[in-house]
């Protein structure tokens, strides 16, 4: 049976248009990529929580009983979804987590710089307040948002291929 | 055999599409409570943990002074200033003992020549490690600096010393940005 199951793989692989096994390389490819970059962010805010608690703060958009939660919560999150984007079968789930926060930072950034405020993000390490660097971590936010779109639309499609 | 429509296939496709999104962030709500889970127990066995609820640089400022000093609580008024040539001419003429507010990271990667680093988040510390110098230059000029712009750290560590009795403390408010705009000399390093 087992030999029998892996045949019918084999000629569905056969049978796999290029474009579609290009586009499933693509995927392993970047969300490798933003693996790498959710764990380096996430383990980075762990070592230092006051730092990115701090960072959450100069946006001057949660309260004060809010900040400390988030600084101890998103980054074992974010090490979580870096993890689970290297796993196929975690993949769908943990592409829709990096769209969502990357969604969430985008906004965060997006509100402050219409505020002229002049802040160190803490999204991907400790840097000095600049608003160019805002500006560049606004547009590494869409980037993988982008990203993480593809990749869960990927998943949700090859999902729907398998279903009966 | 039935005759199946285009739309009557997109349909279904569309509802399970939602129903399949409305499962994953489910999951994600689930993955966000573990994460939070995780990271308060972490929290909770690290040297130095986090209260719960988040308190400014300036309230653990004035938590940090008071183990220095029992003085009145720390209230942040307006230190003197001094504009970049002023600094300079303090700083090449050795008149007055420069402070950098800047945590130790930031030193260390570039400073003013002949500075110390008196950093606002590590201040008691750095305080204790600096005693000698800071009390044989006790009737000196005192200028301090932090990032500039908008930076807040030399106008605390400024007016924490004028609370712990330093008499003559002012504040470059260009601070380590418009020093290095301005092509000046530059130390590296961590070394007080």
């Amino acid at each position: 049976m087992v030999g029998g199951r892996a045949a019918g793989i084999d000629r569905e692989r056969a049978m796999m248009p290029a474009g579609n096994s290009r586009r499933n390389y693509a995927v392993l490819a970047v969300s490798i990529a933003v693996a790498a970059v959710f764990i380096y962010a996430g383990i980075d805010k762990i070592r230092d929580p006051l730092q990115f608690a701090d960072s959450t703060a100069a946006f001057a958009i949660l309260p004060a009983v809010l900040i400390n939660l988030l600084a101890l919560g998103l980054p074992p999150f974010e090490v979580a979804c870096g993890v689970l984007l290297l796993a196929p079968p975690t993949r769908r789930v943990a592409a829709l987590a990096v769209a969502v926060i990357s969604v969430m930072f985008f906004t965060a950034l997006g509100s402050a710089l219409l505020r002229g405020l002049t802040l160190d993000c803490g999204c991907f390490g400790v840097g000095a307040p600049s608003r160019p660097r805002m500006w560049l971590e606004l547009a590494l936010d869409v980037a993988l948002f982008s990203i993480a779109l593809f990749v869960y639309l990927r998943s949700i499609n090859s999902l729907s291929a398998r279903a009966p | 055999m039935s005759i199946v429509t285009p739309d009557s296939v997109r349909i279904p496709q569309a509802r399970s599409l939602g129903s399949q999104i409305l499962r994953d962030l489910a999951v994600l709500v689930l993955l966000a409570i573990a994460s939070l889970a995780a990271g308060l127990v972490m929290n909770r066995f690290s040297p130095s943990p986090l209260p719960i609820v988040y308190q400014a640089p300036e309230q653990r400022f004035d938590a940090e002074l008071t183990t220095l000093v029992s003085a009145a609580p720390f209230k942040i008024a307006p230190a003197a200033t001094v504009g970049l040539e002023e600094f300079r001419s303090a700083v090449e003429g050795k008149s007055a003992l420069i402070l950098d507010a800047r945590p130790s990271e930031f030193f260390g990667q570039g400073h003013v020549p002949g500075a110390l680093n008196l950093a606002r988040d590590d201040f008691a510390h750095d305080y204790r490690d600096l005693a000698g110098v800071l009390q044989a230059a006790h009737d000196k000029p005192i200028i301090v600096y932090c990032s500039g712009g908008e930076c807040h750290d030399s106008r605390l560590v400024a007016n924490a010393l004028l609370s712990l009795g330093f008499g003559n403390v002012s504040v470059f408010t260009g601070g380590w940005d418009a020093w290095s705009a301005a092509g000046l000399p530059a130390s590296t390093g961590s070394a007080r």
